[in-house]
Formats: C-alpha cells, sequence, structure tokens
C-alpha cells in the first residue's frame, strides 16, 4: 500500500455539491468527491444510502437539481444518458441490463456502436465499408471476448447463462467502449466467492491492462477494501467518509453505519 | 380438389398482404412498445401519395382552388422517380411523428402512446383526404396481374399473378430486414433497444434517432403493403381498416415476432377462406368478415402470447 502515489495522478472526475431530489425526497444531499485518473474509486454505504443514484447522477439517468459535475477538465452541460456514453463513460448495472435475446458477441459489439460512425444508412444496407468497419471492430470485440475468458459461450443468447457470466457479458460491453471512466454497479452482488474472486480479478486486470478508471459501487466491505484505491463512504445520501480503505476501515462513524450505533 | 387448393392457395396470398401490414405493427411495437394503431393508415397514405404523383395530382389541389391558385401544375411522375418520392414522403413523416407526437411522450403509460396513434391515424387519414382528394385512384406500378396460364391449362388452378408477385415481394421485404437487423450496425442497434431501453442509452444509442429509423422502415414497409393492396383494388380510404385485420394476426403471431407475424397472417387468410368455403353455406356466408376475430379470440383464451410471443411472466 502506497498512499503516497495518490496525490500524483490528475482529477479525471469530479462531482461538487450534488443534491439530488425526488418530489420531497432527497436521495443525495450536497456531496462533493473527486475520481483520479487511473484508480479504482468505490462508493459503499447501507442499503438506501445513495449509492445507485449518484452512479445515476454520474451516467446521466438523473439530473441533480444542484451542484456540477466536472469531467475531464471541463464543467458538464445536462447531457442525455447516450451522449455521456458517447463521451467516455460506460457502465454496468446492479440488476444486470443485457440484450438477452443477442448472443455474446452482438451484445459486446453494442459497446462499439459509439465507435463506429463512418457508415452511413444505405451502406449498412450495401456491404463494403460497413462490412470492413465491422470486421475491425469485431478484433477489438474478441481480444475482450479472450479477456473474459468467454470463448466459449460467444454464440450463446446471453439470456440463458448463468448468472456470474452475465455479469462478465455486461462488464465485456462496458468495455469494448473504450471508456475513460467505467462505472459497475454492485459488479459482485449475488456472487458465490468463486466467482467473486474472479471478478476482482477481472476488475484489477482492466485498471491495469485497459488503463480504465474504474468507480465501483458495491455492498461487500471486505471485496472493496481489497480492490479499491479510495473509498467514499455515503449513509442516508450524505458522504460520512472519504479516503484510502485503511482510513476508512478505522474510522468511527463509517463503522457505525454500517454496524449501527446503540441509542442510550 | 383443384378448387380446395386454389382456395388454400388465394388464402395464402390474402395472408401474405395481412403479414405486410402485420409487420410494420411488429417493427415498431418491439423497437418502442408502441401499439400502432395509425399503421393501417401508413399504408394508405404511402399508396395514395404514390398513386397521386404517378397520376399527375397535385397536392391540396381542392384547398388551392378554393384559395384561388393554380391547382394543375403537378406533371405525371414516372413510377421510377415516384417511388424515392414517396420513400423520402415516409422518412419526412416518420421524422415528423417524432418531432411533434413521441417525443412529448417519452415515458409514458403505453396507454397513452396508443392514444396518441388513434390522434395520429385519423390526423394522417385526413391530411391524405386533404392533399390528394378521397377518389378511388388506380394503382399501377407494372406488376404481373391475370391468371397464371400454364397453372390454369395444367392444373385448372386459378391464381393471380399478382398475388405471386405480392408474395415474392413480401418474401424478398422480409429477407431484406432480417439481413438488415442481424448483420449491420443499425440493426444491431435496432435489437438493442427493442430488448433494453436503459442498457441501449448506456451504450450510447439515441432513442430518438431510433424511433426515427424505425418509423421510416415501417413507413416503408406500410408503402409496400400499400402498393400492393392498391394494385388490387385500387386505392381507397377503406385501405386503413386494413389495419384492424391485422389485429387477429398480431394476437395470433405474438406481438413481438416477426415471423410470428408472417406466419399469423398466413393462417388467418387461409383460415378465412377454409370457413368461407366450408362453413359459408350452412351460416350464410360473410363469415371471411369476422372469421379472423373468433380466431384471435380462441387464441387469447387459449394462448395469450400469440404463436410467437414473449411469454410475459411475473415474478412474486
Amino acid at each position: 500500500m502506497e498512499p503516497e502515489t495518490v496525490p500524483q495522478r490528475d482529477v479525471l472526475m469530479e462531482v461538487r455539491n450534488i443534491t439530488l431530489r425526488f418530489g420531497g425526497v432527497t436521495a443525495i444531499e450536497d456531496i462533493s468527491f473527486d475520481i483520479l485518473e487511473g484508480e479504482v474509486r468505490a462508493i459503499i454505504g447501507p442499503n438506501g444510502a445513495g449509492k445507485s443514484s449518484m452512479l445515476n447522477v454520474i451516467n446521466g439517468f438523473y439530473h441533480p437539481q444542484e451542484g456540477e459535475i466536472w469531467f475531464r477538465g471541463e464543467k458538464r452541460k445536462a447531457m442525455k444518458p447516450h451522449e455521456i456514453a458517447r463521451h467516455g463513460i460506460a457502465r454496468t448495472f446492479q440488476n444486470i441490463a443485457l440484450f438477452r435475446g443477442m448472443t455474446t458477441l452482438d451484445n459486446i459489439m453494442t459497446g462499439r456502436l459509439t465507435k463506429m460512425h463512418r457508415n452511413m444508412f444505405w451502406q449498412a444496407i450495401w456491404r463494403g465499408p460497413a462490412e470492413r468497419e465491422e470486421v475491425e471492430h469485431r478484433e477489438v470485440v474478441e481480444r475482450i471476448i479472450d479477456f473474459l475468458e468467454i470463448q466459449h459461450i460467444r454464440k450463446t443468447p446471453v439470456g440463458r447463462l448463468p448468472y456470474g457470466l452475465q455479469k462478465r457479458v455486461e462488464l465485456g460491453r462496458a468495455l469494448a467502449a473504450e471508456p475513460k471512466l467505467l462505472l459497475l454497479d454492485e459488479p459482485m452482488a449475488g456472487m458465490n466467492i468463486e466467482e467473486k474472486e474472479d471478478m476482482c480479478r477481472f476488475i484489477l486486470d482492466v485498471n491495469d491492462e485497459f488503463g480504465a478508471t474504474i468507480a465501483l459501487i458495491e455492498h461487500d466491505m471486505g471485496v472493496v477494501m481489497d480492490i479499491s484505491d479510495r473509498v467514499v463512504v455515503l449513509d442516508y445520501g450524505r458522504k460520512i467518509g472519504d479516503g484510502t480503505p485503511d482510513v476508512v476501515r478505522n474510522d468511527q462513524t463509517v463503522i457505525d453505519a454500517y454496524l449501527g450505533v446503540a441509542h442510550e | 380438389m383443384s378448387y380446395l387448393i386454389e382456395t388454400i392457395l388465394s388464402g395464402l396470398l390474402a395472408g401474405v398482404m395481412y403479414s405486410l401490414v402485420a409487420l410494420g405493427f411488429v417493427l415498431i411495437f418491439k423497437a418502442s412498445q408502441i401499439f400502432n394503431f395509425a399503421q393501417g393508415v401508413l399504408c394508405l397514405f404511402a399508396a395514395l401519395t404514390l398513386a397521386s404523383l404517378m397520376l399527375g395530382n397535385t397536392p391540396f389541389s381542392e384547398l388551392l382552388h378554393t384559395l384561388g391558385l393554380p391547382n394543375d401544375w403537378m406533371p405525371v411522375v414516372p413510377i421510377w422517380i415516384a417511388v424515392p418520392i414517396t420513400i423520402l414522403v415516409m422518412i419526412g413523416l416518420a421524422f415528423v411523428i417524432e418531432r411533434f407526437v413521441l417525443r412529448y411522450l417519452v415515458n409514458q403509460e403505453p396507454i397513452i402512446l396508443f392514444m396518441a396513434t388513434i390522434g395520429l391515424a385519423y390526423v394522417l387519414e385526413g391530411m391524405g383526404d386533404l392533399m390528394w382528394g378521397s377518389d378511388v385512384k388506380p394503382l399501377s406500378v407494372g406488376l404481373p396481374e391475370g391468371a397464371l396460364d400454364w397453372m390454369f391449362d395444367r392444373f385448372d388452378i386459378y391464381v393471380d399473378k399478382l398475388e405471386i408477385a405480392a408474395a415474392v415481394v413480401a418474401t424478398v421485404l422480409v429477407i431484406a430486414l432480417s439481413l438488415f437487423s442481424q448483420y449491420t450496425r443499425i440493426g444491431r442497434a435496432l435489437r438493442a433497444v427493442a430488448d433494453d431501453h436503459q442498457a441501449a442509452l448506456s451504450v450510447g444509442i439515441s432513442l430518438r434517432t431510433i424511433w426515427i429509423i424505425v418509423w421510416s422502415i415501417a413507413g416503408f414497409v406500410a408503402l409496400v403493403a400499400g402498393t400492393m393492396w392498391g394494385a388490387k383494388s385500387g386505392v381507397q380510404f377503406s385501405l386503413s381498416l386494413i389495419a384492424l385485420k391485422a389485429l387477429p394476426v398480431l394476437i395470433l403471431g405474438g406481438f413481438t415476432s416477426i415471423p410470428g407475424a408472417i406466419l399469423g397472417g398466413l393462417i388467418i387468410g387461409v383460415g378465412e377462406k377454409l370457413a368461407e368455403l366450408y362453413a359459408g353455406p350452412y351460416i350464410g356466408g360473410a363469415i371471411e368478415n369476422w372469421f379472423a376475430y373468433v380466431l384471435a379470440l380462441a387464441f387469447l383464451l387459449v394462448r395469450p402470447q400469440g404463436l410467437f410471443g414473449e411469454r410475459i411472466i411475473e415474478r412474486v
């Protein structure tokens, strides 16, 4: 553990004073934190803490009432989710949102959609340039498939795959977009120990080999502490802790939030 | 025997027509969960535009006449120009529908979108009337017509060449559509949107663009369907009622399945012809008019998701 290396990295994303309300309910209140280039940043917290809401704000599904998001040194204007995807932010979902009727290969190919813009509508019908482009992107996708060790299910419709593999395909789809920032919403939820270990390894490798910055939400404290560089802790829509796993682990407020406090 | 074969054949070919209309429904329903009541009117509008262009009718001629403006300046447009123009009109229509209707109804209940398409149907029908007039227009697109001679000579079976042509066109259309959706970037995006809206957004697919594309394709399919029906019986406003026949077809085939739409159309086409032939004499005929609906009703009781539809299972 070398905490000294952390400050040397550039800031990739900064969220400033984000507040998100649904009607009278405040899901996120005045939260600020930053994500550094190349790090694995975890957002943790008990149920209903606002973790997923935060991810949805970053990804553009929700628009916060207050606050700013700075991405790659620029203040981001209000954008639609698909525009944000085009700006280099990819994500996975807590409950797996794959295209169930499509094969593994096709699912991951959809991750390349933002990269394939040269062909016009009619070119898509008449092969040629469109076909060349397709082949080019197929190679990238095949590399990802190799990397995630899912060659054997390339042509299987993902709806038929077991849960753990679906999670992996979803990671592959996000990865195919070559994102600057990869958002993972509970990548290990519902997995057994073995699958969790696999997933941890993939996340770390993605971080290493693809150079992707990762922000992940996770319930399992143990896992988070092992793989992340820094951790933000949320509780009831507020930030109650922020720092390296060691710092956070020993923070009394965080311990209280997770274990509950006795009320005298 | 030959009479039975003739009946089945003509049923199959009529079924192809139903399938074509149903296909337009399925495309839009898959991509946006909208039951597009206006699909039949889209067929009418497309056929009306094509026929009028080829006849050299001036758009809004009645209106222009009332305003005292010249109203017969349109030349007769040859078919190879008229078809592209009509396609462009249908694509333009897709843009307008997205811009002025769908955009404001994102995330609304399906019933609201359905109501919007009913409104759309009436607006389009009125528009068609205003632009091109309500008289029946002949539409001849150069497809072969009349009996298929060798079938008639050898087997004594009457088959209309036009209906064979319609079947061929429909087959080509369906194959082209499935190749397109299977092997191209946009096809993949279409399937992705049909599968999961949120996930599609997260990989950078713009729903608006996809909707415009889907409605354009549905408009194109409507043009093909409308042209076939128009070639058979002239372009008239009752064409929009075919949409209602497509409804039982969809209940049979499933709202989300292209093969289902085709098979459903064929079953209903053949079924109503056979019913007319065998049961007609006993209950006084005109079975063709209601047979499809009764069959659909029976299907709803036994297999509500249709032959190929997605089974709806709610986890509790």
